[in-house]
């Protein structure tokens, strides 16, 4: 396999975008994409779009308005890793060998379903007894809390830290901080959880710029690494199942560091899927950066803050930036690319070296999500 | 529930349970090859595609792996609802709980049939669970 390298980073600010479909606003990321790189449209070899929403032809809709029409392009769809997916696809091309410039983006717009939980697989056993997003993470987390001794303060943690992180990221949909009173005081969604421990439905696009080493030679933009790229789904079982392990988290981080050569313990920053804020809590444990139990009191201790041990989502996280469901796992790479660029402003992780990206996600009964993606990306 | 000349319910899964008297049970698949156990059930295994597998019946009690109150959801199940992750002879499955709170983890429970929404085709019914006080038994399988 070839090295693979991300050469440009370019995020349409998440929130909401009434009136501004999925496609205008990944247009406009990745205009600013090819802007921002200096790259011509005849140098791009194939495009990549992850959108859950957007329908039929997402990514020509896109892409055909900044001249790429022709190539290979491909609209890619696997939930809340969609765009991580876009992105999985693009390394292999460029890994492969079949590529050496390929843009990845994901797009979103919620505002079109109006407010509430988003509309789920249909012809589903669980959704058909009324399950919602919110209902499966909040029995997980009543499951953790109980199991390991955490309470809902601990979970009002993760919301205040990420919204903290949040407020100083201008592509933020949320850019203010909390306090535990505010998480207290919200709407209750689904017990334990409150309206301050979900992230918001969010409209918003992300673009990245993917080449080979002889490409990123001639850009004038930094590139980092990309060290590993991963897709899992979901180990589809009907039995009994530890809803605070998920597995398919941990199967991908253990392919990834695998892949990458690198240990937990390595990385310096994390962006993590943290739809509702025990998911920080369960996927901190399954990435092996935080002790099985023990990840709410690593929070406590400052651990996952932007100057502790490792910065957990120093953008701030989903619960902050807000989840147009096929940008998260883009913007994901985009905030480390400025991380490890060191263009990362007020958001800057001292020293940045090491980052991982995860998204999760899907509601499908019988898995613990339905798609995962993890990548790890270096300086050098 | 209104009573007045409405339609009869939609029963949610209907083809898996199985009902005699007050016991209810549901319909499960055990596969022979593998040895996991599907619901609903299916006439090839989703673990290791094999046809060698046997629908049976669970017994009627359960129990509850978590719990929650669904405060914002689908209108059809009228907010607030209670779910619960039932652990039942081998397979977890989702149901909605017959209270106002959720269940504590580990809490017993039995299998009913009962009213569980209404959506425009009129009410809806389903399979649901109770707390019971008694320890979950399963001698009652077939
Ligand atoms: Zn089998």
């Amino acid at each position: 396999m070839r090295p693979v390298y991300v050469a440009g980073a370019a995020v349409h600010p998440f929130g909401k975008h009434l009136g501004v479909n999925a496609a205008e606003l990944g247009f406009r990321a990745v205009q600013e994409l090819l802007a921002s790189t200096g790259i011509s449209p005849e140098q791009v070899d194939a495009g990549y779009g992850g959108s859950t929403y957007g329908g039929s032809l997402l990514a020509q809709r896109v892409l055909q308005r900044v001249g790429v029409s022709g190539p290979p392009v491909y609209t890619v769809e696997n939930a809340c890793a969609s765009g991580a997916s876009a992105v999985h696809l693009a390394w292999q091309a460029i890994a492969g060998g079949f590529a050496d410039c390929v843009i990845a983006f994901g797009t979103e717009n919620l505002s079109g379903f109006g407010g509430g939980t988003l509309p789920l697989t249909t012809n589903d056993i669980e959704i058909s007894q009324g399950m919602v997003m919110t209902a499966a993470y909040a029995m997980r987390a009543q499951r953790y809390l109980h199991d390991f001794g955490a309470t809902v303060d601990d979970l009002s943690r993760v919301s205040v830290k990420n919204r903290g992180n949040g407020a100083l990221n201008p592509r933020a949909h949320f850019q203010k901080a909390i306090s535990a009173e505010d998480v207290e005081d919200s709407r209750p969604v689904a017990d334990p959880l409150r309206l301050l421990h979900c992230c918001p439905n969010s409209d918003g696009a992300a673009a990245v710029l993917l080449c080979s080493e002889a490409f990123a030679k001639e850009l004038a933009t930094p590139s980092i690494r990309m060290r590993a790229s991963v897709v899992r789904s979901g180990d589809f079982h009907t039995s009994y199942r530890d809803m605070t392990w998920p597995d398919i988290t941990a199967r991908a981080a253990k392919a990834a560091y695998e892949m990458a050569d690198i240990k937990p313990s390595d990385l310096d920053l994390v962006e993590l899927h943290d739809a509702f804020s025990v998911a920080e809590f369960l996927h901190t444990e399954a990435l092996g950066i935080a002790e099985r139990g023990q990840a709410y009191k690593a929070t406590a201790r400052g651990e996952f803050d932007r100057d502790g041990r490792v910065a957990i989502s120093p953008s701030g996280g989903l619960l902050s930036r807000g989840h147009p469901v096929g940008a998260t796992g883009v913007t994901q790479i985009c905030e480390s690319y400025w991380q490890l660029t060191g263009e990362a402003g007020d958001l800057q992780v001292p020293g940045a070296e090491v980052a991982l990206t995860h998204v999760t996600g899907g509601g499908i009964f019988g898995v613990d999500n339905g798609a995962c993606s993890i990548h790890i990306l270096t300086t050098t | 529930m209104n009573t007045h000349t409405s339609p009869a319910p939609t029963l949610v899964g209907g083809e898996w349970i199985h009902q005699d008297g007050d016991h209810t049970a549901l319909m499960i698949t055990k596969c022979h090859n593998c040895g996991s156990t599907w619901f609903p059930p299916r006439e090839i295994c989703s673990k290791c595609a094999s046809g060698n597998v046997e629908q049976a019946l669970t017994g009627s009690r359960g129990t509850a792996y978590a719990s929650t109150v669904v405060r914002i959801g689908p209108a059809a199940f009228k907010p607030p609802y209670v779910l619960a992750y039932v652990d039942l002879d081998g397979a977890r499955l989702l149901a909605h709980v017959e209270t106002d709170e959720a269940l504590a983890p580990n809490t017993p429970v039995e299998l009913k049939v009962g009213a569980i929404g209404e959506d425009d085709t009129g009410p809806l019914s389903s399979y649901l669970v109770a707390e019971v006080s008694e320890a979950p038994t399963s001698g009652d399988a077939l």
